[in-house]
């Protein structure tokens, strides 16, 4: 396991380089001179000067990438011209709502799409399995944008049961009742998600309940509860945990949506705010660790395979 | 040898057989009727939908205005219809371009190992980038609001999810026996390819690009709705509930009937990509 979680990394070595070549010439694309451009109309020559010297781009290009590598492996992404801070600084500060969000709307995700997906593919055919069908296709369909106002409005505007927007951090007040902030959030996000495992759940299971060590758990008279739980479920969950870990790499994205719909300062929010001000170091910090995110995520994804089908030889 | 002889007839018969299924239907007259209602708005549309009538603001929907009207007293329903040709063809543009790009690159870089090595590593080096972000990156490049702008950046961002899926159905095809009997009797790599291969890559391509379409539609209502994405003068469904959330609490239509507009054409695209692709695919017919 350990030897092919590490080719498996090595592997990886490739993509990651190219997703820096990506991330690092993202800049160089941009017409004219990205200063300029940065610093906007009103900067003066000596302003843009300046920044053109602070950010390397008077030198030969290859000379800015090697320099951009020896940064990045030192954990230096750029320095913000937005926030006037490291990027990897503000990453790390507004990384607690996202991190808290991701992890919510997983859970929501979860505990929606399976039952759904499960109880669809046992009453199969059925009205049931339809009307599950229906709703997990709207589900997919409807904008996040949308589905948070309407939750904001109904929730937070009309009951008054949880705040509409915001957040306060629950680790440097120590009041975990700042969750409140991100349970609509987590909802919105984890409804659309529900909806992907629902109807993987749905297919995987019925493809599963068809076969023989079904029957044959039927034949020796296992409860049909237990068939189901215990015998198809766990075989029917490897395709659901590749829908979860790309799932889990996919957040980020709809976290950029949910978040600046409940004004949630997180990472989501920190890219719009990023773009909206074409702050390219940090557009560029975000880029690299986002991608990074999902290549680990997607190597987690396949190890977690062999702990739930111990058939599957990683050699 | 003629590989592609039962696939001519499979446009019609595949549209035929997803017209037959009660969802399938539901999704093509859903997606025809708003189609219309797009071509069709300069004609049937009751107002200018950038036409500010102050006396009018944030009216509830009456037989004056059937969606009645925002902040600025602009008719809902005529935006609304407006709002459909940017989003169509948005959706059209992305699947096109994202099918034929991604699709070719795909097939190519299956058929071609050599080229396959580097052009999937790029592919997935895409890939690590969540859809929507990379379109907003793209986004932020390009300085200037434009139509032509995002439905370039979503299909920079979408091409690679088509050529992941076009990779695949190459190798699948590349072993089938034909494609063997093509090589056997000599036939010329870019010939089995094109003549040969392509042809049976055609219909799963359509339908993936159904998906993306959806997918773009979305997206593009996202990137509206975030501020980076067609400019104000464009009247587009996504701006539409980003301008009117404001105003949630007193005029709740603002919101709702945009992005209900966003949601009934999205679900449209699925219901119709769901019903093809389970056409396409025999294993799912019998498990349905």
């Amino acid at each position: 396991m350990a030897g092919y979680l590490a080719r498996r990394f090595l592997a990886m070595l490739p993509t990651i380089v190219i997703v820096l070549i990506v991330s690092f010439f993202l800049v160089r694309f941009i017409p004219g001179d990205p200063a300029a451009v940065m610093l906007g109309p009103d900067a003066s020559v000596d302003q843009i000067e300046q920044l053109r010297e602070a950010m390397g781009l008077k030198q030969a290009i290859h000379v800015q990438f090697l320099r951009y590598i020896g940064r990045v492996l030192q954990g230096d992404l750029g320095h913000s011209i937005l926030f006037h801070r490291p990027v990897a600084e503000l990453l790390v500060l507004r990384a607690e709502p996202t991190a808290i969000l991701a992890f919510l709307s997983v859970v929501v995700a979860l505990c929606i799409g399976i039952p759904a997906g499960v109880l669809a593919a046992v009453k199969r055919n059925t009205f049931l399995d339809q009307a599950l069908l229906v709703l997990a296709l709207a589900g997919i369909s409807v904008p996040a944008f949308l589905l948070g106002l309407l939750i904001m409005l109904v929730f937070a505007v009309q009951l008054h049961w949880l705040p509409s927007s915001g957040f306060r951090s629950i680790l440097s007040s120590g009041n975990i009742w700042n969750i409140r902030y991100l349970l609509l959030p987590s909802v919105t996000l984890g409804f659309g998600q529900a909806a992907l495992i629902a109807r993987l759940t749905r297919s995987s299971m019925l493809e599963v309940l068809q076969e023989d060590y079904v029957n044959a758990a039927r034949a020796r008279g296992v409860v049909e509860r237990g068939v189901v739980l215990k015998h198809a479920l766990r075989n029917a969950s490897i395709p659901i945990v590749t829908v979860v870990g790309f799932t889990f790499a996919g957040l980020l994205a709809g976290a950029v949506v949910t978040e600046t719909v409940f004004a949630v300062g997180g990472v989501g929010r920190l890219v719009v705010e990023a773009v909206l001000a074409r702050d390219y170091p940090t557009i560029q910090g975000i880029m690299l660790v986002v991608a990074c995110m999902y290549l680990i995520l997607n190597l987690l994804t396949d190890a977690t395979y062999a702990l739930l089908d111990p058939r599957i030889q990683y050699s | 040898m003629r590989s592609d002889n039962s696939n001519r007839r499979r446009p019609r018969s595949l549209l035929v057989i997803v017209a037959r299924r009660k969802t399938g239907l539901a999704g093509l007259v859903i997606l025809v009727a708003l189609v219309l209602t797009g071509v069709l708005a300069p004609y049937i549309a009751p107002y200018d939908p950038m036409y500010i009538r102050p006396s009018d603001r944030l009216r509830a929907p009456d037989s004056r205005h059937f969606f009645g009207t925002d902040n600025f007293g602009r008719d809902i329903l005529s935006r609304v219809m407006y709002g459909s040709r940017v989003s169509m063809l948005t959706g059209l543009s992305v699947a096109l371009l994202s099918g034929i790009v991604g699709g070719m690159l795909g097939a190519v870089s299956a058929y071609f190992p050599r080229i396959g090595g580097v052009s999937m590593r790029l592919v997935d080096a895409l890939m690590a980038f969540p859809a929507i972000i990379l379109a907003l990156f793209l986004m932020a490049i390009t300085q200037r609001a434009s139509l032509v702008n995002v439905i370039v950046a979503l299909s920079v961002a979408y091409a690679p999810r088509m050529a992941r899926t076009a990779f695949g159905l190459t190798l699948h095809v590349c072993t089938l026996t034909f494609i063997e009997a093509a090589e056997a009797v000599g036939s010329g790599r870019v010939r089995i390819l094109l003549r040969h291969a392509l042809p049976n890559l055609i219909s799963p391509i359509i339908v993936q690009s159904t998906f993306t379409c959806a997918l773009a539609i979305l997206g593009a209502a996202a990137l509206d709705f975030l501020g980076v994405g067609v400019p104000p003068s464009v009247p587009s469904w996504g701006a539409m509930v980003s301008e009117g959330r404001m105003y949630m609490t007193c005029a709740p239509w603002i919101v709702l009937i945009p992005g209900g507009f966003v949601a009934v054409f999205v679900l449209s695209l699925n219901l119709l990509g769901d019903a093809m692709r389970d056409a396409l695919d025999p294993r799912l017919r019998r498990l349905r």
